[in-house]
């Protein structure tokens, strides 16, 4: 065949080829280039134009948002700061202060409760406004109950990689019936009296009966079990989570969210850690175990540093979903603990009508520390940190 | 690291089963205080589950495992004082080298001042003063190897294992490792048992080799014992590069039959079913008619300071090594001779070696 056939030089080739084709190896085909950054663009401003249209309904008034719609500030409309003056100036509690007054109230209220039984310290008074104890709040419940989440979670993701668990199934129908007579029991004694019993029962007859169950189940069903907590629609379960709450005096407590929260994103922090835990070369594991180590020090020293990427993603994920969470909020917190996603569909449900420009201006505020974390745990995802663990 | 009195390791009857598959049978093994033994056998032979067992890392179905006087079947790896490099090295790859050197140290809460001068002492031993800062990422492959061998010997372990380490280098590499690791172990003393499936590696290095095969222990005995004096077809085939040849035919009378080969053995007894076996450095090429055996001349191959002649007989492809300026042509006619008291008959059944 002569060289000819191979089209060597660009002017052999066809118009078609020319636009269709890449013309160097690593460069994007003319046609292919236009299409891509067409939907760049589009895409781009789909999920822009909402981020700036909040941030000029911000600085809008009643009057500004009613007339409108008005696109650029100082040229269609001239910017206000109404939406921010009526949350956070017209209180006296709004200072610059307020935020740090509040979190030594927790210390100091949470030091007074543990000595309470030697000592009685009277509770210190919050003095704050609203939009503030709520973003200290979120703060707060979203920090401990990602930290719960991300222990809990990435423990039992590590021994479900790493152990291999075979649960009886008799067992687990055994749990399953004591509780249900737990539940029916606490009608007419106290609950805790009821599930503790059903407890202790529960692992006499385990050690007594255990052996003679065969049925034997695997990590991959523990999995699943875990999984399937999230396929119902929290709004099922959010009347007997209330209740739960309700029996155990936690309604409106900052525990009560940190609790609900930690376990409704365990499921979601043991998948993934699993899949990152389990693709570690486990000679790593084994050389460790060889050179002296204990399981948690293997666990807190190789594994949790060579996951890092994967953690940082996880408690990203687990930070946003905690940190936008709006249903388990409206149940379990009715004041005290109210949370920035509540305030901002509270400005729906005024008087007035919907108070889009406060509203804006409390987004504003839930944005800032998710772009700080954002930015921070940046840093860690998507690093080599692998390489060079095994071979070449 | 001054030489330390070796310990020695015992298999006693040890059993592996994963699920239905037997991985080891009945594994019995001395291991002689300071020696070298080699572990060899093909992938699947049990070898690698041998060394997993006596590191912990697995438990034997059954029997029991000895380092020293102590019984540790069922002791934690941390507790039987021994260290183990892989094939994969296994560094921590976010750990810079004397991180990854001082890591036994550190886990056993050695004081900082001790096991910086052992991290460097080790270091020294293996030639990487000079990259303590570095992270394995930043090293060769030669050099990973370095550092798995003084993260080995920091702690002066009763027993070394090593689980093919030299597989993942390149030969020329892995030629001035082995010639390193066996001036190492001879250094140190220390009890050393190695895993290849490497012959060259197993003759070269070890005291002894144990050469294993579908779970089951075919010979133990020096390198020279099991080239020269083979228990069996299988080490007889195994041991040996190019591998020996190999003729099927009948055993009687002290003589070997075949198709094409009639031949005086040095054995007695008889056997319908019979395997002669011949080296290919112990078969000389004559000219057509002379030796024990004929046949025509399939390929040549020069490999450098010799000729290796592959050779089509009625019933078999025989190799012989011929000298390196050998001139036949393929298809020429020729007989092979063979050197006296080089010729193994074996058992067609079973290969158990006649003798």
């Amino acid at each position: 065949m002569s060289a000819a056939g191979y089209k060597f030089e660009k002017s052999q080739r066809s118009l078609f080829e020319r636009l269709f084709e890449p013309p160097e190896i690593g460069k994007m085909s003319p046609v292919a280039k236009i299409v891509a950054y067409a939907i760049l663009t589009f895409w781009s401003l789909f999920v822009l134009f909402p981020l700036y249209w909040v941030l000029i309904t911000a600085f809008k008034n009643g009057k500004i948002v009613n007339e409108g719609p008005y696109y650029i500030p100082f040229v269609d409309f001239q910017p206000t700061l109404e939406g921010w003056r009526n949350q956070f100036t017209a209180d006296p509690y709004c200072d610059f202060y307020a935020i740090g007054r509040q979190l030594l109230l927790y210390v100091y209220n949470a030091a007074a409760f543990i000595i309470s039984p030697v000592v009685t310290v009277q509770p210190m008074e919050p003095q704050i406004c609203k939009v503030w104890l709520a973003f200290t709040n979120s703060v707060v419940i979203n920090i401990f109950a990602t930290a719960l989440c991300m222990i809990v979670g990435c423990m039992a993701a590590y021994a479900l990689a790493r152990i291999q668990y075979k649960p009886k199934f008799g067992n687990i129908l055994m749990f399953v019936a004591l509780s249900v007579g737990a539940i029916i029991a606490s009608y007419f004694i106290h609950w805790a009296i009821a599930s503790s019993v059903a407890l202790a029962l529960f692992f006499l007859l385990a050690r007594a009966l255990g052996k003679h169950f065969k049925n034997l189940l695997g990590n991959g069903d523990i999995l699943f079990w875990i999984i399937s907590q999230r396929i119902l629609p929290p709004i099922v379960v959010i009347i007997p989570i209330y209740m739960m709450f309700q029996a155990v005096g936690l309604l409106d407590t900052h525990l009560a969210l940190i609790i609900a929260y930690a376990v409704a994103n365990l499921p979601i922090v043991v998948w993934l850690m699993h899949d990152f835990f389990a693709s570690l070369p486990i000679e790593l594991e084994e050389s460790a175990q060889l050179d002296g180590a204990t399981r948690f020090g293997i666990f807190w020293d190789i594994v949790l540093p060579l996951t890092r990427p994967g953690f940082a993603a996880t408690t990203l994920l687990v930070l946003i979903l905690n940190w936008n969470e709006y249903l388990l909020a409206v149940f379990l917190a009715l004041a005290k603990s109210q949370t920035m996603p509540f305030m901002v569909a509270a400005k729906n449900a005024g008087e007035r009508g919907i108070l889009w420009w406060e509203m804006c201006a409390i987004i504003l505020v839930m944005i800032v520390p998710v772009i700080i974390m954002a930015i921070f745990l940046q840093r860690f995802i998507a690093k080599g940190v692998l390489l060079g663990a095994v071979k070449g | 690291m001054s030489k330390l009195p070796g310990v020695p390791v015992k298999f006693d009857k040890v059993q592996k089963s994963f699920g239905a598959v037997r991985v080891l049978e009945e594994f019995d093994l001395d291991v002689k205080p300071g020696e070298f033994l080699v572990l060899l056998g093909a992938s699947g032979s049990g070898k690698t589950t041998a060394l997993r067992i006596l590191s912990g890392l697995e438990t034997a179905t059954e029997g029991r495992v000895l380092i020293g006087d102590r019984d540790v079947t069922n002791i934690l790896p941390k507790y039987r004082d021994i260290s183990m490099v892989f094939q994969s090295y296994a560094l921590y790859p976010h750990k810079t080298v004397g991180e990854n050197i001082g890591f036994p140290l550190k886990v056993r809460k050695v004081p900082a001042a001790e096991m910086d001068a052992a991290i460097k002492e080790a270091a020294g031993q293996v030639q990487l003063g000079e990259l303590l800062h570095r992270y394995p990422r930043e090293l060769s492959g030669g050099q990973r190897q370095r550092v798995a061998l003084a993260r080995a010997i920091i702690r002066r372990p009763s027993v070394f294992l090593m689980d093919e380490p030299l597989s993942n280098l390149d030969a020329k590499l892995r030629g001035h490792m082995r010639a390193e690791l066996k001036h190492m172990q001879e250094d140190f003393g220390i009890t050393t048992i190695y895993v290849t499936h490497d012959q060259i590696e197993a003759m070269t290095l070890a005291h002894r080799v144990a050469i294993l095969e579908k779970g089951v222990l075919q010979q133990l005995a020096t390198p020279a014992e099991i080239y020269n004096n083979p228990n069996n077809l299988f080490v007889a085939q195994f041991i040996g590069s190019p591998p020996m040849n190999i003729i099927h035919g009948s055993l009687e009378n002290g003589g070997f039959k075949s198709d094409d080969v009639n031949i005086k053995v040095p054995v007695k007894g008889q056997a319908t079913k019979a395997v002669l076996g011949v080296r290919p450095e112990d078969c000389a090429v004559t000219t057509a008619g002379k030796g024990e055996i004929k046949g025509e001349i399939f390929t040549n191959e020069l490999i450098g300071d010799h000729t290796l002649v592959t050779v089509k007989t009625r019933s078999a492809m025989l190799t012989v090594k011929a000298a390196k300026d050998y001139g036949g042509k393929s298809g020429e006619n020729i007989g092979i001779s063979t050197a006296k008291g080089s010729l193994y008959v074996f058992n067609g059944e079973g290969g158990a070696r006649i003798r």
